[in-house]
C-alpha cells in the first residue's frame, strides 16, 4: 500500500482532467479502487461509490445532502460525533431528531428503532458497530423495516468495512459511509460514501469535475455529482492496493481471525481482577475495538503505562462518542481501547495481557 | 469528404468513470479499441473518449447497452481530421 502511494505521488497526474498518460493512469487508480469497493460490498454499479477524505466527510454529505427542514430522523444513542454533530446542526435548521437509547451492553434493540419511526421520518442513521463498545447493531432488521416504510437508511460502517462481511443490496441500505484507513487498510485521507441509485442527494461541494466543462451547473450523474475538485488520487491508489489484498484474503477470513483474537482478549481481561471490559461478551456479537477500564486508574495513565512499559499503543479517554460513553456509564472519564486487526498475532495479544497484569501488580 | 483508411468511430461519454467502464466492458467483449483524448472540436470535455473500428459498431452497441453505458455522442472519423456526428 505504502509503495503504491509512493509510486503515485512520484508519478503525479490529475485524474479526469486531461487525456495524457499520467492523467489516464491516475484515473485508472480511482476506477480500480471504485470497482474493488463495489465488489467488496456486493454492488454492480461502482459509480455509486463516491470518494471522500474520510468517513466524517461522507457522513456529513449523507446527512446534510439528504435531510431537509421538517424531516424527522432516528439515530441510536451510540453514534459517533461524525453523525451526532451534523444531526445536531441540522436540528438547528428544523430537522427533528429522535435518539433511541442502547442497552447497557451498547446494543440498540431493533424494535425500539422501528417504534421511533413516525410520519415524516425521512432517514434512520445507524452505526454498524460502536467504536466504543464494539457492539454490532441490528442494522439489517432496522433497514428492512425502514425500506418497507419508504425511510432511507444511512449506515456508518467505520468499524466494520473490511472487517465484517457487508452485502449492501441484501442489507437494504441506501447510504453507507466508511473510512479508507481502518478496516480497509488504506492510507489516511481516504473514505467513501455509497449512495443507492434513486436517492435524492444534494452535493455539499460543487466545482470542477473534468466533465460537462461547457456548463456552469454541477453534473447530476455519479460519481461526478458528489466529487468536485482534485481528489486524493495518491491516497486512493494506496487504498486500491489494500482493497485488492482484502478481496484476495476474503473479509470472512479476516472476520474469523479477529473474532478469535477478540475472544482471547476478552477471556484474558476477564481473568484479571480489577479490569473490566465493555460491550457484548460474545465475540461474534461485536467487532475488534475492545474498551476496558482498570479500577482506580485513569485511562490515560493505563495508556501511558502500556506504552512506556510494553511499547503497546492504545487510545485512552473519550472516543468521540459522548453518548456512547453515557450508555456504558463511562462518561466523562472514558475507557482504554485496544483493537486487534488482521495483522495482529496471538503472541501480541498475550504480550498485551501480560502488560495489563503488570499494571495491576499481578504476576504475569 | 474522404473517410479514414480504416473507418473509425469516436464514442464520447459523460465522464471519466463512464469512459473507463465502457473500456472495461468493450475489452471484456473483445472489441478492439483505444482510449484517446477527446478531440477538441467534438466537445468541450477535457477528458477521454473511445475509438473503435466502425465495423465494430453493432457489437459495441450491444455490449454497452447491456451495461447501461450508452455514449453521449458518436462521431465518424473523417480522413481530413474532421468528424461527422452519427447515430450509435
Amino acid at each position: 500500500m505504502a509503495e503504491a502511494v509512493s509510486a503515485a505521488i512520484r508519478r503525479a497526474g490529475n485524474p479526469g482532467r486531461s487525456g495524457h498518460v499520467l492523467s489516464i493512469r491516475s484515473a485508472r487508480d480511482l476506477f480500480s479502487a471504485r470497482e474493488r469497493l463495489a465488489r467488496l460490498f456486493g454492488c454492480e454499479d461502482s459509480s455509486r461509490f463516491v470518494f471522500t477524505g474520510n468517513a466524517t466527510e461522507a457522513l456529513n454529505q449523507a446527512v446534510k445532502g439528504v435531510l431537509r427542514p421538517g424531516d424527522h430522523v432516528v439515530a441510536t444513542s451510540v453514534e459517533h460525533n461524525s453523525v451526532m454533530r451534523p444531526l445536531r446542526r441540522m436540528e438547528e435548521g428544523g430537522v427533528r431528531v429522535t435518539i433511541v437509547p442502547a442497552g447497557p451492553d451498547g446494543v440498540v434493540d431493533a424494535r425500539d428503532m422501528v417504534a421511533a419511526f413516525r410520519k415524516g421520518t425521512r432517514m434512520v442513521v445507524m452505526v454498524h458497530a460502536s467504536n466504543v463498545s464494539g457492539a454490532l447493531q441490528p442494522v439489517g432488521a432496522v433497514a428492512a423495516a425502514a425500506r418497507r416504510q419508504g425511510i432511507l437508511t444511512l449506515v456508518d460502517a467505520a468499524q466494520t468495512a473490511g472487517s465484517v462481511p457487508i452485502d449492501i443490496p441484501s442489507l437494504s441500505v441506501d447510504l453507507l459511509a466508511a473510512p479508507g484507513h481502518k478496516g480497509l487498510l488504506g492510507p489516511q485521507g481516504t473514505g467513501f460514501l455509497y449512495v443507492r441509485e434513486g436517492v435524492p442527494i444534494i452535493p455539499l461541494t460543487e466545482g470542477g469535475t473534468g466533465s460537462r466543462s461547457e456548463s456552469d451547473r454541477q453534473p447530476e450523474f455519479f460519481p461526478d455529482a458528489l466529487e468536485s475538485g482534485t481528489p486524493n488520487s495518491v491516497g486512493i491508489a494506496g487504498l486500491s492496493v489494500s482493497l485488492a489484498w482484502i478481496l484476495r484474503k476474503g473479509v470472512e477470513s479476516i472476520r474469523r481471525k479477529e473474532v478469535a483474537l477478540v475472544s482471547e482478549l476478552l477471556d484474558g481481561i476477564s481473568g484479571i481482577h480489577g479490569v473490566r471490559f465493555f460491550g457484548p461478551p460474545d465475540p461474534s456479537a461485536r467487532v475488534s475495538p475492545v474498551s476496558f477500564v482498570v479500577e482506580g486508574m485513569d485511562p490515560s495513565e493505563v495508556g501511558w503505562r502500556l506504552e512506556k512499559g510494553a511499547g503497546i499503543l492504545v487510545r485512552a479517554g473519550l472516543h468521540c462518542s459522548p453518548n456512547g460513553h453515557r450508555t456504558l456509564g463511562t462518561f466523562p472519564t472514558g475507557t482504554v481501547r485496544v483493537s486487534p486487526g488482521p495483522f495482529t498475532t496471538r503472541k501480541e495479544v498475550a504480550r498485551f495481557l501480560t502488560a495489563l497484569r503488570k499494571i495491576r501488580n499481578l504476576p504475569s | 469528404m474522404a473517410r479514414a483508411a480504416t473507418p473509425e468511430m469516436i464514442l464520447v461519454f459523460r465522464g471519466t468513470h463512464q469512459v473507463l467502464s465502457a473500456e472495461k466492458q468493450l475489452r471484456k467483449g473483445g472489441v478492439p479499441m483505444r482510449l484517446i483524448p477527446v478531440p477538441r472540436h467534438l466537445t468541450s470535455e477535457c477528458g477521454l473518449a473511445i475509438r473503435i473500428p466502425l465495423a465494430e459498431r453493432d457489437r459495441a452497441r450491444e455490449i454497452l447497452s447491456a451495461s447501461r453505458l450508452s455514449p453521449l455522442s458518436a462521431h465518424l472519423s473523417l480522413g481530413d481530421g474532421g468528424y461527422d456526428l452519427t447515430p450509435f
